[in-house]
């Protein structure tokens, strides 16, 4: 199937007055690994509801394994798996009666041979009998994937596949979702507001940004974009702007509060030169940033990823929040 | 075909060529139904707190509400039901039995509301399964969870001493009719708490329709003594004409066809209004 998986073209969701995605298209070719990077607020998961056909659409229209998102919703249900941001599971019941459930609704008749294969796959069988309630988030995580895998589809779509995790099960989650991707050879549109994971993950990249993609392409097209380093200094009193923009080699200078964002030609040959013009004892913090997908969103919005949201998500507030709906 | 991965564990096939996802066995959409109703039930009677309640409930109606009357001469007493029965007790067995279907929509509406606030919901709806599945998968498991309450109530009644008249197939016409007591009174709690993610809802709702309903209604107390405004919610009122079939049944062995077609009536509106509201307006989170 040469066709791309995921056609979205023009896509706006509106709720009331307030426009979370405004006329964004873009193409996911078969096989890859997408991802939707940006911050808190950006719309990423309301266009991953829009995609699924879990919302509808105010304008524009996409196409998702081949069928159209408005007409044909069940038809796209069918072909696609889902992995939610706060992994969402029914705690009360096992993992293997977990899939038995999600086989169910998928109207899957002969399930049980691939259920176990995933347990296997995804070393959950041991505790298959076990509710979910009494999993590990890393175990729930790998669970959420293997219901998404249950049905054969062709995309998986994952919602922050990695929010609120420690680096180490971070790191396994990483690993299993490339694997997903190459062994079985399923399309994956991920949404993330993780430069690493964006990076390390990502065929295509689209930067989104209050609704809008800035960007789109490659990790490394979007890094061969940005020429030269970001340097972030903070200083004890105020410096001024010419000041710094006297230093050879430097291309750009922004404020962000107590924060200044330089954009230096070359950061090794900059940083000798900024003592000479800045006394360091003034100098509170310095951050070199080589080209990365933050200094392309940087580039692009001149704010970092983490700072841009719409609101600040405190994660264990998160999952308090998540804990209380449950109980 | 198999591969060894890191994990060094053999992968179900993969389909890197052509995901064979519209070649993969469908089975009918009656299994997503299934699934859900399923669910339900598995949710509701693993919880020990449920059956207790369930058993329990029973119990403290008859032995409370029904003890009221106990030192009341017989006679005195059918003179104020305008009936000949055998002790309150068997009079009031078809009524509880009918005022306890009023509540059972509760459960229906508090499992979509958790549901909807576990997120679980969304889980169900990114799948092919539409929302008037989701309606009456949920509509019908609370009512089977009501009808629970039917077996363990004859027994507290007999265990009570209670004489019970009519035949076995009387019983099931009765029963058929608390069915859709039960239906008629889950879609309509369902319908109302659709768009809603907050657990006091239903709590609300109960109280709203539980007192009306209940105490106007032939369930505890004939409607021959209430005054003219209540008699005419009583004479509109499903709980009323469940109870006279109930009470036919478990008083005079007889059977009215035109109550259980009345139930009937009231279970399939309902449960299609329901449905069609739930298709529109029920939230996903």
């Amino acid at each position: 199937m040469s066709e791309d998986a995921i056609v979205a073209n023009g896509i706006t969701k509106a709720y009331g007055s307030m426009t979370a995605v405004d006329h964004v298209s873009f193409r996911v070719p078969s096989g890859g690994i997408f991802g939707l990077l940006g911050p808190n607020g950006a719309g990423k998961t309301t266009i991953i509801k829009v995609l699924t056909g879990l919302s509808d659409l105010t304008g524009g229209d996409a196409r998702v394994a081949g069928f159209d998102v408005r007409k044909y919703p069940m038809e796209v249900k069918q072909r696609i798996g889902w992995v939610a941001a706060e992994v969402i599971l029914d705690d009360d019941f096992s993992g293997w009666e977990n899939l038995w459930l999600q086989a169910k609704f998928q109207r899957v008749a002969e399930w049980k041979d691939r259920a176990k294969q995933l347990l296997d796959y995804f070393a959950l069988s041991a505790f298959k009998d076990n509710k979910v309630g009494t999993y590990s988030t890393g175990m729930r995580k790998k669970l959420e994937i293997a219901l998404a895998l249950l049905h054969e589809p062709q995309i998986i779509f994952m919602d922050e596949p990695t929010i609120g995790l420690d680096p180490g099960t971070r790191r396994m989650l990483w690993e299993l979702i490339t694997g997903v991707n190459r062994e079985y050879g399923i399309t994956i549109f991920l949404t993330s507001h993780y430069i690493e994971e964006a990076d390390a993950l990502c065929s295509q990249v689209a930067i989104l940004d209050q609704g809008k993609i800035a960007a789109m392409g490659s990790p490394n097209d979007l890094k061969a974009r940005v020429q030269g380093d970001y340097i972030e200094l903070e200083t004890g009193e105020p410096v001024n702007e010419t000041r710094l923009l006297a230093i050879p080699g430097v291309r750009e200078v922004r404020v962000q509060g107590r924060t200044w964002i330089l954009k230096v030609d070359r950061s090794e040959e900059f940083l000798p030169s900024l003592f000479d013009h800045v006394k360091p004892d003034l100098i509170r913090k310095i951050n070199v940033e080589k080209p990365s997908l933050e200094s392309v969103f940087m580039q692009l919005t001149g704010k970092r990823i983490d700072q841009a949201g719409a609101e600040v998500q405190d994660y264990r507030k998160f999952y308090a929040n998540v804990r209380r709906a449950r109980g | 075909m198999s591969t060894e991965t890191e994990h060094g564990v053999a992968l179900p096939t993969p389909n890197v060529v052509a995901p064979p996802t519209s070649e993969l066995h469908r089975i009918g959409q009656m299994s997503q139904f299934t699934g859900l109703y399923s669910r339900e039930l598995l949710r509701t009677f693993r919880n020990p707190w449920v059956l207790v309640i369930t058993v329990v409930q029973p119990f403290m109606w008859l032995a409370f509400f029904g003890s009221s009357f106990a030192n009341v001469p017989l006679a005195e007493l059918e003179k104020l039901l305008h009936i000949t029965i055998s002790s309150y007790t068997q009079f009031l067995l078809p009524g509880v039995l009918s005022t306890s279907m009023l509540s059972v929509g509760m459960f229906g509406a508090m499992s979509t509301i958790q549901d909807k606030r576990f997120g679980y919901m969304k889980r169900i709806l990114l799948t092919p399964t539409s929302k008037s599945t989701v309606f009456l998968a949920k509509a019908l498991g609370s009512a089977t969870r009501g009808l629970v309450q039917i077996p363990v109530m004859v027994v507290a009644a007999l265990a009570f001493g209670v004489q019970l008249d009519g035949s076995l197939l009387m019983w099931a016409g009765f029963v058929l009719a608390l069915i859709f007591l039960a239906l008629g009174f889950s879609s309509l709690f369902l319908a109302v708490t659709a768009s809603s993610t907050d657990w006091q809802t239903p709590g609300v709702i109960s109280n709203f329709i539980m007192m009306p309903l209940m105490f106007a209604s032939g369930a505890l107390f004939p409607t021959a003594n209430f005054p003219a405004w209540m008699a005419t919610i009583a004479n509109w009122n499903p709980v009323t004409y469940t109870a006279l079939l109930g009470r036919g049944v478990v008083v005079s062995g007889t059977f009215d066809w035109l109550y259980l077609g009345y139930v009937a009536l009231f279970a399939g509106l309902l449960v299609l209004a329901g449905t069609l509201v739930g298709r529109k307006y029920m939230k996903v989170e």
